[in-house]
């Protein structure tokens, strides 16, 4: 064996041969604190106006039903005939094809045209939201159609006018964490149930979508009705639908799509763990 | 002198190391500097260990635990590569192809000179020796706590029952007493006996199937009122809640994994990992229309365990 005589270089005092890489791990720390909003908790200042005002606006009714003006009840009917009678039968009592719509109200009518999903071209797969056939006028002139053919009842629910200005998100948020999260996820990103069945997404549901749906449980969606659900209740989740799930906070900078905490571990994973390695190759090629 | 004496090729008997041999002092040219700095960062460590440990037992918050956790396992790391990279012997130690082996008194010679220099590092450096130790105790410390908590208390008789009693009122989660109107066909809630809003193992789903009452299976007559069923939401297999209520095919999903219990069957497993039905809880209308317990559920609830019989 042999060592060989090697001339003893000068070499930069230690503390700052270390500066430079910690200096990179601390501002990539304080970058990620800062962008992961750990500081921004500062509540903002509610005034005693403010304060009423809310207190007026959760006085308000939370949600009005309401059927369109019935001038458009021929329009509807003509709409209904070109575009619904071939599968739901001129008298909408439903075919083999599909089911009786006499005595399902103007919101379940409603929800399905709206979200795009009547008229249907399959009708043995789960129907999914896509651009609605026909403008909001329309619709509510078909839904106001079936709605005309059996005479109103409670377990018909007129049209929802959900109004969210008082609503309480921390309230909604719990009871949509109870009722809705099991199936639409705590993202509202929706998830697979059995069968080929699925609980679609909520990121495009506007207000009033979102109260029918919960009002009417189309497929296999329970019914929430006003006994298990109030309309405050339901205004309150509908808020924080429309409010938080649908324009999320994301604290870390970047919402990886909201499918779930394993996407994001996995990218955690990789960029995390991988820049790690990478420093640690760099500080291995200082050495 | 150097400690370097070979020339040429073939082994020689002189020693090849020594103390004052360059290739075996640190790498940083003040250790004194080096051991400073390389100390800062352990105890910066320790320091960061510690407070990790003291946020995770006062009741944990998670951006501090992260952060008090990453200050400890950088420091320390970094302290540790530090120590390998500026207080170690720098080298370069090169070994020629032509004498692979050594002999024996230059072998012997080596691992002495080697042993001794490294008996020195260490007597030299107690105080960052005993840092390291510290911050690996702590550390080691720390991180046993989530399984020490783990650990207890006992769960006792609370695994064999809930607090569903006969007579026991089905409220939901702000604690409002249902009644026998309150839920549409197709409908589902999640409720809880009376006074105990919010526990985990006494969360029922309730669903009503039907305006008519629901036998469910032999033995069960009385027990679906008004087509109001009644399942514990905890799934026999994992304790997941089987929260996902699919009305047309009257299936109860778990989200876990896929656990699909038959609703109007008595929650008997469809598909799925869950090894026994879910526990039905008899139900009655009283004569205010309020729905109420008729007894206990009549089994545990949620996942098996060892005294289950």
């Amino acid at each position: 064996m042999r060592i060989l005589p090697r001339k003893v270089t000068t070499n930069s005092a230690p503390l700052r041969a270390m500066a430079l890489p910690g200096l990179v791990v601390a501002t990539v720390a304080l970058v990620g604190l800062l962008t992961s909003g750990a500081f921004a908790g500062a509540s903002p200042h509610r005034s005693a106006a403010r304060a009423a005002d809310l207190r007026a606006a959760r006085a308000a009714a939370p949600i009005t039903y309401s059927l369109p003006p019935s001038s458009d009840l021929s329009v509807g009917q003509q709409l209904f005939e070109a575009n619904c009678s071939s599968c739901h039968g001129t008298d909408a009592y439903g075919t083999d094809r599909a089911p009786n719509l006499v005595g399902v109200g103007a919101a379940t009518v409603d929800f399905w045209v709206s979200t795009g999903r009547m008229p249907l071209a399959d009708s043995t797969i789960q129907p999914e939201r896509k651009p609605p056939r026909f403008d909001r006028r329309q619709t509510l002139s078909i839904a106001n159609y079936v709605a005309s053919l059996a005479p109103p009842s409670p377990a018909a629910p007129e049209i929802p006018n959900v109004n969210t200005a008082g609503a309480n998100l921390a309230d909604g948020n719990t009871l949509f964490v109870l009722n809705c999260a099991g199936c639409h996820t705590v993202t509202g990103a929706g998830d697979a149930l059995a069968d080929g069945y699925f609980a679609p997404s909520l990121h495009k549901a506007s207000k009033t979508q979102v109260a029918e749906a919960m009002r009417t449980g189309p497929g296999n969606m329970p019914r929430f009705g006003p006994g298990t659900l109030s309309d405050r209740q339901t205004a309150d989740i509908v808020a924080y639908v429309v409010g938080t799930i649908e324009h999320p906070v994301n604290r870390g900078g970047l919402g990886l799509g909201e499918i779930g905490p394993v996407a994001e571990g996995f990218v955690a994973l990789l960029i995390g763990v991988g820049g790690i390695m990478l420093i640690a190759f760099w500080l291995g090629e200082r050495a | 002198m150097s400690g370097v004496t070979t020339e040429g090729d073939g082994p020689t008997h002189s020693p090849v190391a020594a103390f004052d041999d360059p290739h075996l002092r640190p790498y940083a040219q003040h250790p004194g500097r080096a051991e400073a700095a390389i100390g800062a960062c352990l105890f910066a460590g320790v320091l960061g260990f510690v407070a990790y440990g003291i946020t995770y037992w006062v009741g944990g918050q998670t951006q501090v635990e992260g952060i008090t956790l990453g200050v400890g396992l950088f420091g320390f790391g970094f302290g540790m590569a530090a120590w390998g990279k500026y207080l170690m012997p720098k080298g370069p130690f090169v070994e020629e192809r032509h004498s692979i082996e050594g002999t024996d008194a230059e072998v012997e010679t080596l691992s002495n000179a080697v042993a001794e220099r490294g008996k020195a590092v260490f007597h030299r450096r107690g105080v960052l020796g005993g840092l390291l130790g510290l911050g690996g105790a702590a550390m080691g410390v720390v991180l046993a706590f989530p399984v020490l908590r783990s650990l207890g208390p006992q769960p006792k008789k609370t695994l064999f029952v809930t607090d569903w009693k006969r007579g026991a009122h089905l409220v939901d989660l702000n604690g409002r007493r249902i009644t026998v109107n309150d839920l549409e066909v197709g409908g589902a809630l999640t409720v809880w006996p009376q006074g105990f809003v919010g526990t985990s193992q006494d969360q029922t789903m309730l669903v009503r199937a039907s305006f008519d009452d629901v036998v469910t299976r032999p033995g069960r007559e009385s027990w679906g009122p008004q087509g109001y069923l009644a399942y514990s939401k905890l799934c026999t297999h994992a304790g997941c809640p089987v929260g996902l209520y699919m009305e047309q095919t009257q299936q109860l999903l778990c989200p876990c994994h896929q656990s699909l219990f038959d609703v109007l069957g008595g929650g008997t497993q469809v598909f799925g990992p869950a090894p026994r039905p879910l526990p039905q809880l008899p139900l009655y209308i009283d004569s205010l229309g309020y729905l109420r317990a008729q007894a206990p559920y009549d089994q545990p609830v949620g996942p098996g365990f060892w005294e289950r019989s």
